[in-house]
Parts: structure tokens; sequence; C-alpha cells
């Protein structure tokens, strides 16, 4: 009975997708009528059913081994064949990502009672999160592009939202233009792509185009004449152009480091462990498309690589709190994206589970921290904390240890795998990218550590008021900690076995014989305890082991090595300090971060902040040539009229030159 | 031959009034140039047997427009038009211009397939000759009254049109002027003119 | 043939003749304070026209008046538009020309005239009505601007209006003169029937003709390299002008476009195929940039209309019937937008203060939130962002480009300046609602402007969401005609 429920009945999936949204409009709209307390509850409730029903979806799915659902619910209208419909799509990959966004939606809500308890936009911001709960769940539960658009943007709004949540905060508002226009560039790519997959199939049916996709591996389509182009391949990069702008890959991952001007939770929720990982799912789900195109793949490994060395060294010269993390959220996307380069989709998704989970433990204990701070974010302001807060402060190390890839922990199932797997590829790039995200680990756990030294062990550097101050964060935030701990430390050991190795995911991804790494892989795994028994044995291990020595001698027996490091590396320092100038390059506005954006505002005036609008530079250019043109609108009565002559002239040439030369 | 010669006469006369009305420095010459590009076109007009439209020409574009320009231009005393700065800059590239168009014109319509040797066909006198009685004026009355009703309906409407256009931005009451209100003036009574004050009287001391 | 013509199907054209003279002399006899008799009489016109022209609807064409005049439902329906596009742009412009002393019968009898060519136009079937109908519009247009008495630029943007509006007036007439000479005949249905068994012989001159006729009709819409008028008048012109110059001529532009060169030329479109290519993507180009410079938030928008007349032209180009729809689809579309833009700059305006700096837009939401919504759904939609009705437009003419045209490129081309026309549409959204205020006068809008501007917006976003309901009328009346 209950299992027929799951299987026929599509109201379960409504349920799911409702009851947040059910939530957010009670808590939003009817905000003025009802009390904070009610708020909080009415939107917990909406999430913690959404939570709980996927959990049972996912019970189905994962243990009776439930067929694949696809229905049509809703179609808003019909034209030239294209459906524009609404309706879902669940698989195991579905399946796994509603469990992941629920719970960590959920805890985020528990969570934010006691973090927002002083603010005035408390049932503002429980609308929000609601909001954005139904906008992800829409997005992964998608069955066509349209829906899996409304999603995509939807979801960018909220966060739009939530970034500039403390609009009177000049800083945030910049964050929050920042957010917008580079996922509008994004968007441009996504929606290209998805209207040239309704231009090549005549669909927009997930299931549609997936049937068919083998059909045009040979077409071309000409994007200049003269010039021919894999539909496929043109598709993809597409496609992906949108994901590296919502996954924060480079060069479009400037805005995400801006987004810590949000709240914590959102930071937690959105920025680390659902919103940005929808690019990384996007490609999974579409991996019929992307497998058939190697330049694609090829392309998304390196970019991917990129992004997870650099933006993992990034992390090691921060001194906000957040920000260290969210650096490391960037390296870890970039490791997610590496994975789906290397067609090991399946560890790519494992990898953005366990990241969900570590990451949004690590954000929300950082939170904790910071309330206890008093809103104090700068790690050289902390110190010793672990004699004042022990719950945040151990599920703060088990979150670490995930994150560095620990043997036994989550993170290092995922990562690991997602090493060998690379190592295993046979893409012309896999080579440098292995190289990169083997460093990375060494990187990883060092920025880990130091933040993790810096804050919690060593001399206290607060000042007297906040020390006196100092104690354990409330129930409502250590309880999400706890709970958030346990699968990260946990989740890995369960999974890995039938996600990454087994064939847990089916038919919901599709892999080339050829390009197959896990299939490699799979045949020398053994269980749990031999895969961490031969990571003893293995490179990353002992990089990783280096990473948390050096960062244990830096910052904890000789603290006054890093100042002379930075002294003696100066340039090295400073670029790492700017982010490779990258905010430099993107926009003169932009410079130095949004911190400085007050005084640079006054500095250079509103031009220059819409020219800055323009990234990689372009706007100068533009700028320079729009006011070079502007030269021609002289106001001369005679000038005009001597362009329309001109004009004229020119197209009776073009014509007699045509008409003669036939 | 006769009508031939004239043709040629008549048109170069137009031609060439027509580009001394545009070279020319002095605003009241050039009106007269004008004048003098009307009269050889109306004699075009004649040539084809058109009476009614050529002195139409005359007596509207002659006798009314190019007077009443007249008036505004010598009540204007506008002498010598300044030389154009620009003018000199611009010349070699507007010749230029000109020559492009001028030619492309010419190659089009030079051309045999162009279709305008139609036209060389028919003798100028063959296709203008009409039967006895003929009236040009009344054959265009009828045209224009039952074909192109519509169009006529329309340039009717575009006459009215530039008629309360003219007035409504050249008609402009200056706040300082004095002018007299007919309407006040009429209805004025002799209460609002005449004020009968009684003064007592006052005795002398 | 019969001497009366039938004159019913021009009902609603006789209607607004009578009404612009009765109007014309009602002005002169009502004295200064029932001023406002006029525009309701205006107005009331306009309504009425309305319902003659629905009452007058068929599915089928009725050509009158000796083939000059035609009937058919794509003259009913952009007919229909026109008048609800001056009704709005009335209903905004009042209170501005109120303040600037132009609430004068004249104005309301000039703007009748124009509306009066705008139906011509629409209803043309022959080059005379043609030509006629739009110096009419013309005419009128040149007036209107030059009224404004106290400020410098309005009778400096008439003058080049009106010498440049000439020159193209010319180029049109020697155009088709030379299409006279090569088909013998004016009416369009005559050329389209005779061009076919003249091609063979006339095509030279016939092609040549054509050049003449597309440079003026790329003036009167301006397209690039014949836009150089659009900047300088609507930024000379009274804002209330403005507002009227940028909307329902558009329509009439675009009727003239369709009836000249698909129900006249439509078998030369080889010929002006590679023409209107050219202009759109000079438009495109050149409007988009240099609208990213402009200050004056009138500028700009003129700017952006050079860059939808690309895409307006984009439609056409692919000569065919989906394309010929996208483009009329997306003409209406631009119609709604650009009233409701320049509506915005009216309502900002008040006594001694035109809003015309993009500047002055700054901290609109905290002014008047309601508005600043209104105003950032008209530069979202102008942008192209979905769900706005704008986004649809781009997207109908994108794909007649890519599907019928087979040119992949030229619409990656539109969709690259595209891109780059959103930054500007984006500052004043930024400036709306993230600058704070420089002026903090409070605003005085009268309800008849507010109810307009709040239904303008809704129906961009309504009919953003559902496109289909304008868009099967385009595709109805397109087809009709090309059948």
């Amino acid at each position: 009975m209950e299992n027929n429920l799951v299987e026929q009945d599509m109201s379960i999936y409504l349920a799911i997708v409702l009851a947040p949204l059910m939530g957010a409009i009670i808590a939003g709209v009817f905000g003025r009528y009802i009390s904070r307390t009610m708020a909080h509850q009415v939107t917990i409730v909406g999430v913690a059913i959404s939570a709980a029903l996927s959990l049972l979806v996912f019970k189905h799915f994962a243990l009776e081994d439930m067929t694949t659902i696809n229905e049509t619910i809703y179609t808003w209208m019909v034209s030239d064949g294209l459906h524009l419909e609404v309706g879902f799509l669940i698989d195991k990959l579905t399946a796994m990502m509603m469990v992941v966004v629920t719970f960590v939606s959920l805890m985020v809500h528990i969570y934010t009672i006691g973090y927002m308890h002083d603010d005035s936009g408390y049932k503002r911001f429980f609308s929000y999160i609601s909001l954005f709960t139904f906008s992800m769940l829409m997005l992964i539960m998608a069955n066509n592009f349209v829906q899996l658009f409304f999603g995509w943007e939807a979801v960018g709004l909220v966060s739009y939202l939530l970034i500039g949540f403390w609009y009177t905060r000049e800083t945030a508002i910049y964050a929050n233009l920042k957010a917008f226009i580079v996922n509008r560039v994004g968007d441009f790519g996504f929606i290209l792509g998805i209207a040239l997959v309704a231009m090549t199939f005549n669909s927009l049916d997930y299931q549609d185009v997936f049937a068919a996709s083998t059909l045009h591996t040979e077409s071309t389509i000409a994007l200049f004449p003269g010039t021919h182009w894999s539909t496929i391949t043109v598709i993809c990069l597409l496609l992906f152009i949108g994901a590296m702008a919502k996954s924060a890959q480079a060069p479009l991952h400037v805005w995400l480091p801006d987004s810590m001007e949000g709240p914590t939770p959102i930071s937690a929720l959105i920025h680390a462990a659902t919103m940005v990982t929808a690019g990384i799912f996007m490609v999974a789900r579409m991996s019929p498309l992307f497998e058939l195109s190697p330049v694609a793949l090829n392309f998304i490994l390196l970019i991917g690589a990129v992004t997870a060395f650099f933006m993992g060294l990034l992390g090691i010269v921060q001194n906000d709190i957040k920000r260290v993390i969210a650096y490391s959220t960037l390296s870890q996307l970039g490791y997610m994206t590496v994975a789906l380069g290397a067609s090991a989709y399946a560890a790519s998704i494992f990898h953005l589970m366990t990241h969900a989970f570590f990451k949004a433990l690590l954000f929300l204990a950082a939170g904790s921290v910071i309330i206890a701070m008093h809103h104090e974010q700068d790690i050289r302001k902390m110190g010793g904390i672990r004699h004042y807060m022990p719950i945040t402060w151990i599920t703060f190390l088990l979150g670490t240890l995930a994150l560095i890839g620990t043997p036994g922990f989550a993170g290092f199932f995922s990562k690991d795998s997602i090493i060998m797997a690379v190592h295993a590829s046979q893409l012309p790039g896999a080579n440098i990218a292995y190289l990169a995200i083997l460093l990375g680990v060494f990187i990883t756990a060092f920025y880990s550590f130091r933040l993790y030294f810096l804050v919690f062990h060593g001399q206290p550097r607060m000042d007297h008021h906040t020390k006196a101050d100092l104690h354990e964060t409330p129930k409502v935030v250590t309880v999400p900690l706890i709970l958030l701990a346990i699968p990260s430390v946990l989740i890995g050991a369960l999974f890995v076995a039938d996600m990454v190795f087994g064939d847990f995911f089916g038919a919901a991804i599709m892999v080339l014989p050829e390009h197959d790494v896990l299939a490699t892989l799979a045949k020398d795994y053994h269980g749990i305890i031999a895969m961490v028994l031969h990571s003893f044995k293995s490179l990353p291990f002992w990089l990783m082991l280096a990473g948390i020595m050096s960062a244990w001698y830096l910052y904890m027996v000789n603290p006054s090595l890093p100042e002379k490091l930075s002294q003696r590396l100066l340039i090295i320092h400073k670029v790492l300090l700017n982010k490779y100038y990258f905010d430099d390059i993107n926009s003169t506005v932009f410079a130095g971060g949004a911190r400085q954006l007050g005084t640079f505002l006054s500095r250079f005036g509103d031009t220059q902040v819409i020219d800055g609008w323009f990234v990689n530079g372009s706007a100068k250019l533009v700028a320079w040539f729009s006011s070079i043109i502007r030269h021609i609108q002289s106001g001369y009565l005679y000038h005009y009229a001597f362009a329309m002559m001109l004009g004229l002239a020119t197209l009776l040439v073009l014509l007699l030159t045509t008409v003669i030369s036939h | 031959m006769t009508e031939a010669i004239i043709f040629y006469l008549f048109s170069t006369v137009a031609v060439v009034s027509a580009l001394m009305m545009i070279s020319v420095r002095n605003p009241v010459r050039a009106a007269f140039y004008l004048v003098l590009s009307f009269f050889a076109s109306a004699i075009i007009w004649l040539l084809l047997q058109a009476e009614f439209l050529a002195i139409v020409l005359v007596l509207v574009y002659v006798g009314a427009v190019m007077v009443l320009f007249l008036f505004v231009v010598m009540m204007l005393d506008l002498n010598i038009v300044e030389k154009e700065s620009g003018f000199t800059r611009y010349f070699p590239i507007g010749i230029m211009l000109a020559a492009i168009t001028f030619f492309s014109i010419y190659y089009v319509l030079g051309q045999k397939e162009s279709g305008m040797d139609v036209f060389q066909s028919q003798p100028l006198s063959t296709a203008a000759s009409h039967v006895e009685g003929y009236s040009n004026t009344k054959e265009l009355g009828k045209l224009l009254y039952s074909e192109y009703v519509y169009a006529f309906e329309i340039a009717a409407m575009l006459l009215l049109v530039a008629i309360v256009a003219a007035i409504s931005l050249t008609y402009r009451r200056r706040p300082k002027t004095r002018h007299q209100n007919p309407d006040l003036q009429v209805s004025a009574r002799h209460e609002d003119r005449i004020r009968i004050v009684k003064i007592p009287v006052e005795e002398r001391k | 043939m019969s001497v009366t013509p039938d004159l019913l199907p021009a009902t609603a054209e006789i209607f607004v003749l009578i009404m612009t003279c009765i109007i014309l002399v009602v002005d002169t006899f009502t004295p200064e304070k029932y001023r406002a008799s006029s525009y309701i009489l205006t107005q009331g016109t306009l309504l009425g026209a309305l319902l003659i022209t629905i009452g007058l609807y068929t599915e089928q064409s009725i050509v009158t008046f000796h083939n000059t005049f035609i009937l058919d439902p794509l003259a009913s329906m952009l007919k229909g538009i026109i008048y609800i596009v001056v009704f709005a742009v009335l209903i905004y412009s009042k209170h501005f020309l109120q303040q600037h002393k132009m609430f004068k019968g004249e104005y309301f009898v000039l703007m009748l005239a124009s509306v009066l060519g705008m139906m011509v136009m629409v209803s043309a079937y022959s080059f005379v009505t043609l030509y006629l109908g739009l110096e009419l519009l013309s005419l009128s247009l040149y007036a209107m601007i030059a009224m404004q008495d106290q400020a410098k630029s309005a009778p400096e943007a008439a003058m080049k209006y009106f010498v440049l509006g000439a020159m193209a007036s010319g180029l049109l007439l020697y155009g088709m003169s030379m299409i006279y000479g090569a088909t013998g005949t004016l009416h369009l249905a005559e050329i389209q029937t005779n061009i076919l068994d003249k091609f063979e012989t006339h095509s030279l001159l016939l092609s040549f003709g054509l050049v003449f006729i597309i440079v003026a009709v790329a003036f009167k819409l301006g397209a690039v390299p014949f836009h150089m008028w659009v900047p300088d008048v609507y930024h000379g012109a009274p804002t209330a002008v403005t507002i009227f110059i940028g909307s329902a001529p558009k329509i009439a532009a675009f009727a003239m476009l369709f009836r000249l060169l698909v129900d006249g030329l439509e078998s030369l479109h080889t010929s002006w195929q590679d023409i209107l290519i050219i202009l759109a993507i000079l438009s495109m180009a050149v409007g988009n940039i240099i609208a990213i410079a402009q200050t004056n938030i009138k500028r700009m928008l003129a700017y952006s209309t050079v860059a939808h007349v690309g895409f307006i032209l984009l439609g056409i180009l692919s000569v065919s019937q989906s394309g010929y729809s996208a483009s009329m689809f997306y003409t209406i579309t631009y119609t709604i937008m650009a009233v409701g833009g320049f509506g915005m700059v009216l309502l900002l305006s008040h006594k001694g203060f035109d809003a015309e700096r993009i500047s002055d837009f700054k901290g609109l939401s905290t002014r008047a939130p309601w508005f600043a919504v209104m105003m950032m759904i008209f530069m979202f939609s102008m942008a192209g962002v979905p769900p706005f009705l704008g986004f649809w437009a781009k997207l109908l003419v994108l794909k007649a480009v890519v599907v019928e045209a087979d040119m992949v490129w030229l619409a990656a081309i539109a969709v690259f300046f595209s891109i780059i026309g959103i930054f500007y549409y984006l500052r004043i959204i930024k400036f709306m609602f993230f600058d704070k205020a420089e002026d903090s006068e409070h605003l005085t809008i009268t309800q008849g402007m507010a109810v307009t501007m709040s239904i303008n917006g809704v129906v961009v976003l309504l009919l953003g969401l559902y496109p289909g309901i304008l868009l099967t009328y385009c595709v109805q009346a397109i087809t009709h005609v090309i059948q």
C-alpha cells in the first residue's frame, strides 16, 4: 500500500514540493498577521514534511529498487510541437538530491532560530529559505528543460535576495549585484544551450532528448558561415557555461566569496550545500549528452582542475572565517567538476552529497563561533575557543577531518574516488588535472587546519569583554551541528560501495564504456576496510598529513614564521591576497573586493560602476567604442544628411556589384 | 523636330537654373532662378499637352508661392549668406558621393534591359496626341474625383494640417503685446467703468 | 466602374477626419478654462474609432476606392492598437502638456491628423495613398515637435526631422517612380502580379527602385545608417511628443514596410533580404553600443529603439510567414513597452523639471515603489528577460531567423548585441533600487496616469505569461495577407 503510494500517486511528490512553498507563502505574505514563533514553526513543519517524505522516497529507491517515475503534471503551453510543462522525473539521482536538500534545509531552518534571533527580518528570512527549498526541489525534480530553467532562475533569485538580506550594508548590496550580474552571464549560456536543444531535438523533455541524443552525434551547426561545430559539443559547452556561473567555476567564481555577506545560514544552505551544486547536478543529469562530447568533457575537466587548485590556494591567506570556508567550497566544487569531466559522475555526485553535509556543518559551526564572538569574523582575533565551546569545537573538528579526507571520514571516500578516477581517465588533460587535485589535497589540509588551529587552539586573542562573555551557543544551534556531524562522519562509508563502485544510479547516469573509469576502479575495490588501509600507502594520505603538519608547525609551534614567510614571498602573497587580481581584471570597480567599495565609489563615481558590470574588462573597450561612435552624432544636420546619402550610395553600389557579377 | 529642340532647350534651362538656384549666394537671386526653373518646367508640361498643369504651375508656384517667398526674403534683409566653413572640407567627398550616385543611376536607366527604352520607341508627338475636343483639364478632373478621390481627400487634409501647423507655430501671443479683447469690450457694463462716489459736503471752517 | 466608391470600409478614417474638423471648430469657440473639452473629445474620437474598427472587422480583404484602400485583418488590428496606444499616450502626457502650455486645441488636432495619417498608411493599397499617409503623419509630427516655444531644442529637432524627412520622402518617391516605370501601375496587388512577368527584363530597374524605397522606410523606422535623426529628435522634442513619436508611428512604419516589401515586392526578396541583413546588423550594433554611453534617458531610449528596429527587420528578412508575424508581434510589443518607458519619464517630471537624466531615476524604489516595479518590468521586458513580453518577441524573431532563414550566425550576432544591450537596461534598475534619490520632491501622480501605468505594466507581464493571446492574432493577420 505504502509502496503504491510512492510509485503511482504523484501527490506525494507534489506534497514534497509544495509543503515548503506553503510555508514560504504563509511566512512571507501573511507574515504581518502571525508571530515570530508561528513563522518558524510553519516553515519548519513544511520542510520537515518534505524531508520525511523525501527519506521515504529515497528508502524505496535505495532499498527496494523502485523504477523510475516520469510524469507530467501540468502543461503550460504547446507551441510548434514544443511542450512547456511541469513534470517530475524521479530516479535514484533525484531521490538522493531530494534527501540532501531537504535534510540540510531542515537543519538550517532549525539553526536559524538561534542565529537570526535578534534580527528584524526574522519572518522574511524564514519565508526566503523555504522558498529556496521549493525552488531547489523544482530544479532537481524537473523532467524537462523549461522547469529546470525555472528552478535555476528561482534559486538564483532567492540567493540574490538573501545575499542582500542585510540591505543596509553597502557591501551586501554590491555583493548582491555582483552575484546577479555574473549569474546573468551564465544564464545566457544556459538559455542558449536550451534553445539549441529545442532546435536540434524539437523537444524539451529529458527523456526525448536523451533518447535522440545518439542520433545527433554527427550533426553540425554553422555558428558562423563556413564553420562547422558539433551540435552536441556546442550544446554541452553552452549548458556548462550556465553551470560555471551557478557552481562558481573559474573565471565565473567571483561572486561566491562575496556572497558571504549574507547571513551564515544562507552561506551554509545555498552557497555551500545546495544551490551551488546545481551546476554539478545538471551536468550529471545531462550525462547522456555530455558523454557524447569529449571536447566538452575535457573542457570541464580543465576548468574544474584550475578551480580546485587555485581557489584552494586563496583559502590560505584569508582571515575571515567564512571566507576561508567559502574558498574551500570553491575548491571542492572544482573537485566535483573534475570528476564530471573524467566521466566519474557517480563520484562527483557522491562528493556533492558528502560535501553538502560536512560543508554545511563547517559553516554552521563557524556561524556558532560568530554568534559567540558577537559577529566578529576575523580569525586573528580568535584562538583557544575550544575551552569555551566544546560542542562547536568537536563538530568543527569532525567537519574539518571530513573535508581534508581523513581515512574513514565521509570526505575521504568521495575525494579519494575522484582522485583515483581522474588518475584512470584517458582524456588529454587528465594528467594536469590529476596533478592539480593531488596538490589540492595538501592545500586543503593546510588551510583547513590553519583555520582550525587559529580559531580553536593557541592563546585567546580576543578582547576581554568578548572573552568574559564567551560561552557555548544555545541548543537550536548545537543540535543541528550534532545532527550534521553524524552524516559527515558516516555517510561516506555507508554509501561508497553502492554509489561509486556499485550500480546505484543505474540508468539515471549514462557513461560510455570507453569513458567508464569508475568501472575500472571497481575491479580493485574490495570493501571499505581495504580502501582505508590501502590509502595509508597512497600519496594523497601523506600529502594530507604534510598539510596538517605544516599548519601545525607554522601556526602552533612557530607562529612568527608565517609573517616572515609572507614577507619573503611578498609577490606571491600579494597575488593570493588579491585573489589573482581577478576582481581587478573583471572590473575596475570591484577592485580590492567589496570592502573597499565604499571609498572606491566616492572616488570614481558611477560611470565606472557601470563599466564595471562588464566581465573580463570588456567594459572599457565597449565604452571607448561607443564614445567614438558618439562623435558621429555631431548634431549637425548636414552630417546626418551626408550619412544618409552615404548609406544610399553604399547600398546602390552593393546592389550593382552583385547584379553585374551575376 | 521642333518639339525636340524646344524640349532640349527648356530642359537645359530648367536644369541650369536649378543648379544656379542652389549655388548663388544672394537669396533673392536664388528665388528668381527658381522662378525661371518653374517656367521652363511649365513649358515642358505644355509640350506634353498638359495645359492645366502648366498653368497651375505658373499660377500657384510662380504667382503665389514664389512671390510670397520673395516678400519674406526681402523683408528679412538677408543678403549674402556667409560662406559655409565646412563647405570646402566636405566638397570633394560630397562630389564623389554625388558622382557615384549619378553614375549608378545612369548605368541603370541607360541599360536597354532596364525597360526605359519603351518610352524611346514612341516619338514625343504621337505619345501626346489626342482626339479633337480633348480637354486635359477635364480628364484630370475626372481622374481626381473618381479614381484618385481618396488620395485627393488625404491631400486636402494635408493642406488643412499645414494651415493648422503654420498658424500654431507662428502665432504666438507675446506677453507684452497690447491687444484688444472684443468680448470684454462688448460685455463691458457701465458699473465697471464709472464709480460714483458720494462725498459728504464738508463745511468750510 | 461605379462612380461612388464603397465608403463603408473607410468609416473609421472618415469618422476621425470629421471629428478632427469638429474639434478644430469647437476649440476655437471654447474659452480657456474649458480647454479640457478638446482633450475629452480627442479621447472620445479614439474610442469611437476603436469601436468602429472593431465593428468593421472582417476576415476578408475588402478593397475600395479603386484599389487604393484595403481593409483586412492586419489593417484592423494595427489600427486598433494605434488607437489604444495613442489613448494611453494622451493620458500620460496630459499633465506635461498643461505645465508646458501645450494643452491647446491645435495639439489635439495635429495628433488626430497624425493618427489619420497612420490609419491611411496601415490601410494603403497603393503607392499614392501610402505616400500621402506618410506625409500626413510626418507633417503633423514636425509641427507637434516645434510647438513648445520656450525650449530652444524643440525647433531645432523639428527642423532636423523636417529636412531629413523631406529627403527621405524624395527618395521614396524616386524609388516608387522607378517601380512604376517598370510595372506600369501604382497598386500594390498589380505590382505583385506584374513583377512576375517583368522580372526577367526589368530586374535591375526594379531592384534599383527597391533600394530607394528601403532607404526611405529605413529612415522612418530609424535603422542605421538612416537613424541619425532619432536620438536628436527624441531628445529635443518635448517629452509628451517624444512618447508619441516613439510609439504609434512605429506601428505605421511597420505597416509601410510590410505593405511595400511583402505585399508589393515580395518577389524581389532576394534583393531586399541582403539589404535588410546589413541594416539589421548595423542597427543592433550601433543602437545597443551607443545606448550605453548615454546619460539622457530619452536619448538612451532612442538608441534602444534603433536596436529594437534591428530586431523588427530580422523578422521581415526571414521571408516567411512566421517571420512576418514575429516581426509584427515584436513591433506591437515594442510599442507597448516604449509607451510605458517614456510614460515613466513623464511621470517623474514635475513643474520646471523634466526627468530627462538617467540619474533622475535614482532611488525611485523609495519614492514610488509601485512605479519602480513597473519601470523594472518595462526594462526587463525591453532587455528580453523571461517571462516578460519582450522575451517572447525576441525569441520568436530569433526562431524565425534560425528555422526559416537558416541563418544561425545572424541569430548569434543578434543575441550577442542584445546581451550588450541588457547592461543599460539593468543600469536603470540599479539606479532605481540601489541608489539614493537625488530629487526629494514629492511626486504628483494623477490618478489616470497611475491607473494607465499600472495597466500598462500588468499587460507587459500578463502577455508575457500568456503570449499566445497576442501571437495568435498576429499569425492570423499575417496568414490572411500572405494568402
